[in-house]
C-alpha cells in the first residue's frame, strides 16, 4: 500500500537506479576520457573496452526505465509510463529520420548521432504532455 | 465508463487519497477512474468491490 506523502517503493527503487548509475556514469566517462587522452599510445582493444564500460550506466539507465514499466504495480501509472516512453520513441524517431535525410541533402555532414541522448530529452518532453490533464 | 466511486467516496466521508492509500494505488489513479478518463481492470475493480462491500455491477455502470 502506498502511505501517505511517500514515495512508491517502484519509483524509490527506480530513483535510486537512476543516482547510482547517473554517478557511475559520471566517474567512469571523466577517468575513462582522462585515461585515453593521457597522451600515450592505446590499442584498439584497449580502447574499445573504454567504450564498453563508458556505455554500460548509459545502459544501466535504459534497463532501470524499462524496469520501471515491469515493476510499477499502479496500473494506471504503468499505463502513463508506457505512453510517455513510447511518445519518447515516436519523437526520437521523428528527429533522427528528419536528421537522416537533411545529411542525405548534405545540409548537414554527419547523420543522427547520440540517439540515445536524443531518446532521453524526448522523455523528459514526453513526462508533461502525456501527464497534463491526467 | 460511468462509475460511482464519487458518491460512495462521499458516503464514507473518504477523499481521494483517503481510497488511493486503502487500494495502494496513487490518488491521481483514482481521479482517472472516479472521472472516467480510466476503466480500471478486472482485479482492480474486483478490489474497489470488495472494499466498499458492493458487487462490481453496483459500482461500475454501462454508458
Amino acid at each position: 500500500m502506498i502511505e501517505k506523502n511517500r514515495m512508491a517503493p517502484y519509483m524509490r527503487r527506480y530513483t535510486v537506479r537512476i543516482i547510482m548509475f547517473m554517478a557511475a556514469y559520471v566517474i567512469i566517462l571523466t577517468s575513462s576520457l582522462f585515461f585515453a587522452r593521457n597522451g600515450a599510445p592505446h590499442s584498439q582493444a584497449t580502447l574499445i573496452g573504454l567504450a564498453l564500460i563508458t556505455a554500460f550506466p548509459v545502459v544501466g539507465v535504459f534497463w532501470a526505465i524499462f524496469r520501471l514499466l515491469v515493476e510499477t504495480d499502479d496500473e494506471y501509472q504503468r499505463l502513463l509510463f508506457a505512453k510517455q516512453t513510447l511518445l519518447a520513441t515516436a519523437i526520437t524517431l521523428v528527429i533522427v529520420t528528419v536528421w537522416q535525410f537533411l545529411q542525405v541533402y548534405d545540409v548537414v555532414s554527419t547523420g543522427p548521432q547520440w540517439m540515445g541522448v536524443i531518446w532521453f530529452g524526448a522523455l523528459g518532453i514526453a513526462g508533461p504532455f502525456v501527464r497534463w490533464k491526467a | 465508463m460511468k462509475n460511482r466511486l464519487k458518491v460512495l467516496r462521499a458516503e464514507r466521508d473518504w477523499n481521494q487519497q483517503d481510497l488511493a492509500d486503502a487500494l495502494g494505488v496513487s490518488r491521481q489513479s483514482v481521479n482517472a477512474i472516479e472521472t472516467g478518463k480510466y476503466d480500471p481492470s478486472l482485479p482492480l475493480a474486483f478490489r474497489i468491490a470488495d472494499l466498499f462491500g458492493l458487487p462490481i455491477e453496483a459500482i461500475f455502470l454501462r454508458d
